[in-house]
């Protein structure tokens, strides 16, 4: 994923098409990661987290097992109903190689359509199919895409090895098999795990004390948003590097509020004691702890939203 | 306007926002009710200008990414893909189909060779040396093939026939419609893939017709009887699925002014509608082949109802003109040429 997200930055910076950035502050916004900018009629720019292979080929396993017992339900019912009638039992042998040939060809089209770019392995993962544009599937786009899973399962042995798909995924920016280029769909993550994140990392953290502080106490709100930046998905930069991009923005922040440079404490993000190494993350995260607390800094809108307005 | 107070006031709309969507997510399309789609279009677009709010302050990566989640969600719900319903699909394989196959008259000719040249070499190479053939498609299956055709194999139509026919049914439309599949599929290694298939099922039936040809007896006779009412169907469309697949190879290959995956995209939408016919085809032909190719009635009439079906089908193929311009042809431009976003 890393490694994904490195070369997708490389090349946005290369100069091929991109989707729009907004940039109302003047700074384009680098992705660096598997997200990807999708622009609604209303002319807002939101961002899509792309699936990658390894999610993706969960699903698959998951509805490999789901066409198994489709097919194995399919094949119990005319053995069940056919001792001493030959006519149904041919009959139902029939109409299983038939559903084997539904199933090897429109398992994925057929869900695809019906549930809005899902498959019941897709459900378990949260993914969804979706055009490039960001609109739902089409059935034709789904009909083909699956057909191409036949081109994407090359090279055959005993069974496909998808290594064509795989290649094609890390190959695409928007990490496509075959299927998904020629039929213009992507398929993207829709768990909403990585929100909860920060709330984690936050919370072994004591907040600052108004007691440390000779000076203003407060932060700017934007400098909480880069800081909220900085852990937003805490699998992408590592802590090495963070305290590195931290080590600036912390010295002024002390400098702005006035605390002095003590608090030494060893701390690294999982709770492993390392000296002092990472003290100036540590201190961006009290920072953020004490001043995007209670209902703003952790998603808080998420639930019951309602209830706190007036 | 700083941020707490925005969520405040904003939090309410995003919460019956939540609520319309978890509730319309469950809902089929028909039962949804004007008053939820009205209020989800209007809250959808508030959140959207929320959402720029949010960007353009940078207030916060965390509420970003709920506005855009809710955002997507709504974008999700309204913008769907206009239901086309099912009633198409006759009056597309009727004539649109031949019509969108004469118009990839050439990609058309080059599969009808890809697949013609090998059967008429390998089956006159069978013919004559009966020995290669045996060589090249293996003993077994020409053995089998002499047994198959030797001799009248059903002579009574009763419980046996439906029963063993129905099962045979089966495995026809999964064999070779799968078949067919595949050659549309690997048509995108540059149209490979469907000419290694177009090749070898071309040598493969001529091998088999060129070798009982040379057995001299009634088994020539008796396979012709029996291909040909099905091969009406089949043939043609082993050779339109190849056709399929070289349409797609050449959107690779010869992207003229596109870049090659938008020249593959634009390619795509047809080539799958031939493939999708063909898939129709092979199902009739899979009908045709289990229960009326085998029938215990006599070989001359089952000669003419196959010559019937031949001609039938090539004057479908080359006949049949779309009405108007509802045609079906349509459905392979609808999706490309419609602006990206409509409601």
């Amino acid at each position: 994923m890393v490694r994904c997200g490195v070369r997708l930055a490389s090349v946005y910076s290369n100069g091929q098409p991109t989707p729009r950035r907004y940039s109302m502050s003047g700074t384009s916004k680098r992705k660096v990661d598997s997200r990807i900018l999708v622009e609604t009629p209303e002319g807002v720019d939101f961002e899509f987290v792309l699936a990658g292979p390894g999610k993706r080929s969960a699903a698959f396993i998951a509805d490999l097992f789901i066409k198994a017992g489709f097919l194995s339900l399919g094949v119990v019912l005319p053995l069940a109903l056919s001792p001493g009638r030959p006519l149904i039992f041919g009959v139902g042998v029939g109409l299983w190689l038939a559903l084997w040939f539904v199933v090897d060809w429109f398992y994925g089209s057929i869900f695809e359509s019906m549930w809005n770019g899902q498959t019941p392995g897709k459900r378990l993962y949260h993914l969804r199919v979706i055009r490039t544009n960001g609109t739902p599937i089409t059935s034709a786009s789904a009909i083909g895409r699956n057909f191409l899973l036949a081109a994407d399962s090359q090279p055959l042995l005993i069974c496909g090895l998808y290594t064509v798909g795989l290649i094609s995924m890390l190959a695409t920016r928007r990490m496509q098999r075959i299927g998904d280029l020629v039929f213009d769909t992507m398929v993207v993550d829709e768990s909403r795990e990585r929100a909860s994140s920060i709330r984690e990392v936050v919370e072994e953290v004591e907040p600052l004390l108004r007691s440390e502080c000779t000076r203003r106490f407060a932060v700017p709100e934007r400098t909480l948003a880069l800081i909220e930046r900085l852990f937003d998905d805490t699998r992408l930069i590592p802590d090495g590097l963070r305290e590195v991009i931290a080590t600036p923005l912390s010295i002024s922040i002390r400098k702005r509020m006035g605390i002095s440079e003590s608090s030494p404490i060893g701390w690294n993000l999982n709770g492993r004691s390392s000296g002092t190494a990472l003290r100036h993350t540590y201190f961006l995260l009290r920072v953020l702890k004490t001043f995007s607390s209670s209902d703003i800094g952790t998603p808080g809108p998420v639930s019951g939203g309602g209830g706190r307005s007036e | 306007m700083n941020r707490e107070r925005f969520i405040r006031q904003r939090g309410n709309d995003w919460y019956q926002y939540e609520q319309i969507i978890k509730h319309l997510r469950g809902t089929p399309l028909r039962y949804w009710r004007s008053a939820d789609v009205l209020a989800l279009s209007r809250l959808y677009r508030s959140i959207c200008y929320d959402l720029s709010l949010v960007q353009s302050r940078e207030w916060g990566a965390q509420l970003e990414q709920y506005l855009n989640d809710l955002v997507a969600q709504g974008h999700n719900c309204l913008y769907r893909s206009p239901p086309r319903s099912v009633s198409v699909l006759p009056g597309f394989f009727l004539t649109g189909f031949p019509a969108l196959l004469r118009k990839r008259k050439l990609a058309f000719l080059l599969s009808l060779s890809l697949f013609t040249v090998p059967l008429v070499v390998s089956a006159v190479v069978a013919y004559l040396r009966p020995d290669v053939a045996e060589m090249v498609a293996g003993h077994e299956t020409l053995e089998s093939a002499k047994q198959n055709f030797s001799e009248q194999h059903w002579n009574v139509v009763d419980e046996r026939y439906a029963s063993d026919r129905s099962k045979m049914a089966g495995f026809y439309l999964k064999n070779n419609a799968g078949i067919s599949f595949q050659a549309f599929a690997l048509g995108v290694f540059c149209g490979i893939g469907s000419a290694l298939i177009l090749v070898s099922n071309g040598i493969s039936l001529g091998m088999t017709a060129g070798f009982v040809s040379s057995l001299r007896d009634e088994t020539a006779s008796n396979f012709f009887a029996f291909i040909v009412s099905h091969g009406a169907f089949e043939l043609p469309a082993i050779v339109i699925a190849g056709t399929a697949g070289l349409v797609l190879g050449y959107g690779v290959l010869c992207p003229g002014s596109r870049t090659r995956t938008a020249a593959l995209q634009h390619h795509a939408r047809e080539s799958l509608l031939l493939a999708l016919g063909a898939g129709m085809m092979l199902l009739l032909a899979a009908l045709i082949e289990a229960f009326f190719s085998p029938l215990p009635v006599a070989r001359w009439i089952r000669c003419v109802v196959g010559m019937c079906l031949w001609a039938i089908v090539l004057a479908w193929l080359l006949l049949a003109r779309p009405s108007g311009d509802e045609s079906s042809l349509q459905i392979a431009r609808s999706d490309e040429e419609r602006p990206d976003h409509e409601n």
